[in-house]
């Protein structure tokens, strides 16, 4: 973000004039960014701020007092620079520019996926013609071509601005895109063999101004407008993407990069981005179910109550029997810090383990965006006490505990992560030996199938609170989806654990993530000072929201702008 | 509810009114037995003057302009010519369009999976028609909506698929009306 709308101070600070309005801006920036960092909008297709500047669309022309309209993209600012950005030769080069542009462009507004966030559209609106002035037909060109796995090319509306171009050259640098042919048969293409297939494909189709490329993922799948957006952060992994969840009738339709300079930029990896399905297809686990002779007739399935109920039975037997640390506790990375919290009370007061840890799957990380670790929340969850207590077993320890027959009863947040962070021969060893085990887990999976008790968690869409990732920045979470009806969050299920061991009336240990968060601020250390409304839509580094180190921001009022 | 309770007393009335109640039932009968024989008249000669139709044997043709049920233009390949762009989903001002839309083999892409209007819903505005980019959506002289359930109010896209040539004259009427 430009240092204007942060509001901070310039080092080489110019005055320019746009409209009449005289607007402070740092020698040499563009004048387009200054232009729309100040809410001027002047209209623009191939100048990206995450790209380096092309100068190719010549849409973002205005008048800088030189004898020809110059490109605001790639014009800097100097002192005393006057700008008019609506004159009407401004005007007339807008017009010239849309109706060139759109002499070969198809009329597939109506089936065309960007439609309603197209910039062509939208401009079309200010500066196109109402009726093409030439007679010749519309060249043709590839239609819905498969271009990368899970990017869908349409040559014909393709506007040559070369922004997916520079994207694979400079921020995934796997340069698969380019531009074949000169003058009029230019186009955009892969080379034979190499289709469009790298980690971050799908942002070329983010980046593309116009319906060219296209996510296949969302193809045909939902009119934009129809969407509702809820800012959230990618569960995916430790990175902690920003994200908009597109959602229509409680289902998420898609997910797409939010940007956030000091976390994303403006990308995301396609493997976060298509990573949601599990949030909402036929394998979520929504009910809870008691096995064994607790269970009463044939149906295993019980209210959700009954389950924890059944479950603290169970915890407090074994404790009973073999003491507290015969109980193991293996919590879940992709609970909220709220939740976290909870869960080491939990462990800590009300059980007395000390038989406590954070599943962490791993896989590759690529020095870019992906990370090792394969949720969103394992840095959150150690921060909460979500780790072993004193001579108490991690991860691998408590397998093999209770394999050796040590623990007795395990209570496994997450099973299906489980099953991905360890050997698969360890895990069975342990469940092989295990008295009772307890599985607490959004999706149904070969250990909830065993599990003596299995009670159903919500996904991250369905929970207010907060990640903290692995740049132990703190980041907000949204609700964008209701949950199942009568169902607890995972912190719900641990508040309610919780008083049913204490022996006290479970109807009372609400979960509440606003409270807790309070709660952490005041007893967590780097977490102070955070509340939902310090976080903002950009999150807050740890250690820097006491009011002490506030923000910079407040000097001139302006809290950072969200960015487009 | 409280209201306003008002007495009646009929027998008074009618009384009062005497002798010019039966004047009064003599001018309607002459003016309904002037009908007759005049449309008696006009059978006999072949011309008949009577508006009234046989409905529902019979039915008026309604002007162009008339706006009944919207109902989807069938092309003459038997498929729809709406390719769930939403347009009228999003015009529409009650609600009352469901499209789930699909991606097709055709070259069009697009194909409503499901396009349900509710009839009970629909107020009968020509919004969708007016929004509609391929001409897919009119207003047609249908106005029987008239059903068993709340169920049966829902026509979907079956229901709703009209073929091209018999909506040729409201196409032609929204071709001129929307032509600027
Ligand atoms: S790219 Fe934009 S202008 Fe072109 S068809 Fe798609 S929505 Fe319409
Ligand atoms: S495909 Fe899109 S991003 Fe790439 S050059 Fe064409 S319009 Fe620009
Ligand atoms: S006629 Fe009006 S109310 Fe009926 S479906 Fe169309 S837009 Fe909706
Ligand atoms: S506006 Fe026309 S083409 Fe678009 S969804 Fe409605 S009927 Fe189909
Ligand atoms: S935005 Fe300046 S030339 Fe394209």
């Amino acid at each position: 973000m430009s240092d204007a709308s942060t509001g901070q101070k310039f080092e080489n600070p110019v005055t320019v004039t746009i409209d009449g309005r005289a607007i402070v801006a740092e020698k040499g920036d563009m004048l387009l960014q200054v232009a729309l960092d100040n809410g001027i909008e002047i209209p623009h297709y191939c100048y990206h701020p995450k790209l380096s500047i092309d100068g190719s669309c010549r849409m973002c022309q205005v008048k800088t007092g030189a004898p020809k309209l110059a490109i605001a993209c790639n014009t800097p600012v100097v002192d005393g620079m006057e700008v008019d950005t609506q004159s009407e030769d401004v005007a007339k080069a807008r017009r010239g520019v849309m109706e060139l542009l759109l002499i070969n462009h198809p009329l597939d507004c109506p089936i065309c996926d960007q439609a309603g966030e197209c910039y062509l559209q939208d401009y079309s609106y200010g500066y196109g013609r109402e009726e093409a002035r030439t007679a010749s037909p519309r060249r043709k060109g590839l239609k819905r071509h498969p271009i990368g796995p899970r990017v869908v090319f349409d040559q014909e509306r393709c506007i040559l601005c070369r922004r997916c171009v520079r994207f694979t050259n400079e921020i995934s640098k796997t340069d698969e895109l380019a531009v074949f042919g000169a003058g009029d048969h230019s186009h955009i293409g892969t080379a034979p063999g190499a289709p469009l297939d790298n980690a971050y494909s799908v942002n070329t189709a983010d980046i593309c101004p116009v319906g060219a490329l296209l996510s296949s993922d969302f193809h045909h799948k939902r009119r934009v407008w129809f969407l509702e957006e809820t800012q959230s952060v990618c569960p995916s992994c430790s990175k902690g993407c920003n994200v908009k969840l597109g959602m229509f009738k409680n289902e998420i339709q898609r997910l797409v990069p939010r940007r956030n300079d000091d976390v994303n930029e403006t990308w995301m990896c396609d493997h976060g981005r298509l990573n949601y399905a599990f949030a909402q297809d036929e394998t979520r686990a929504r009910d809870a179910v008691v096995r064994g002779e607790a269970a009463n007739g044939s149906s295993p399935v019980v209210s959700t109550d009954d389950a924890l109920k059944e479950a603290s039975a169970k915890i407090r037997a074994t404790i009973d029997a073999h003491g507290a640390n015969a109980v193991g506790i293996l919590g879940s990375g992709a609970l909220t810090n709220e939740e976290q919290y909870h869960l080491a009370a939990l462990a800590r007061d009300a059980v007395g383990t000390s038989n406590l840890d954070v599943i962490v799957p791993t896989g590759e990380a690529d020095g870019f965006l992906i990370q090792a670790e394969k949720v969103a929340n394992a840095r959150g969850a150690r921060e909460m006490g979500v780790s072993p207590g004193e001579s108490g077993k991690d991860v691998a320890g408590m397998l093999a505990a209770a394999a050796a027959g040590e623990i007795k009863l395990l209570y496994v947040i997450g099973s299906n992560a489980l099953a991905e962070a360890v050997e698969a021969d360890a895990l069975q060893a342990a469940m092989d030996n295990v008295d009772t085990l307890i599985v607490q887990d959004t999706n149904v999976g070969p250990w909830a199938d065993k599990a003596t008790i299995v009670l159903p968690g919500q996904v991250w869409a369905e929970k207010d609170g907060t990640f903290t990732n692995h740049q132990g920045r703190v980041q907000r979470v949204r609700r964008a989806m209701s949950p199942t009806e009568g169902s607890y969050c995972d912190g719900g299920l641990f508040t309610r654990l919780g008083a049913l061991l204490g022996g006290k009336d479970p109807a009372g240990a609400r979960f509440d993530a606003r409270a807790t968060l309070a709660e952490i601020s005041e007893k967590v250390s780097g977490y102070e000072g955070m509340s939902f409304e310090r976080l903002g839509s950009l999150g807050v580094v740890l250690g820097e929201a006491a009011p002490a180190s506030a923000p910079a921001e407040t000097e001139e009022g302006s809290a950072p702008a969200e960015p487009a | 509810m409280a209201s306003r309770v008002v007495k009646v007393d009929r027998e008074a009335l009618a009384k009062a009114a005497g002798p010019f109640s039966v004047r009064a039932i003599m001018v309607g009968l002459r003016v309904t037995s002037r009908h007759f024989f005049r449309n008696l008249w006009g059978w006999i000669i072949g011309k008949p003057t009577i508006a009234t139709v046989m409905y529902p044997e019979e039915d008026v043709v309604k002007p162009p302009a008339f706006r009944g049920m919207p109902v989807l233009v069938e092309m003459d390949n038997g498929k729809e010519r709406c390719v769930a762009c939403g347009l009228c989903e999003w015009a529409c001002p009650v609600d009352c369009i469901h499209i789930v839309p699909d991606e097709t083999e055709d070259a069009i892409e697009r194909y409503p999976q499901l396009f349900d209007i509710d009839m009970g819903r629909c107020m009968y505005c020509g919004l969708c028609e007016e929004a509609c980019p391929e001409e897919a959506i009119v207003m047609s002289d249908r106005v029987e909506i008239a059903a068993f359930s709340r169920e049966g109010t829902l026509w979907h896209k079956d229901d709703l698929l009209v073929p091209v040539d018999r909506l040729a004259r409201r196409l032609e009427y929204v071709r001129r009306s929307y032509e600027r």
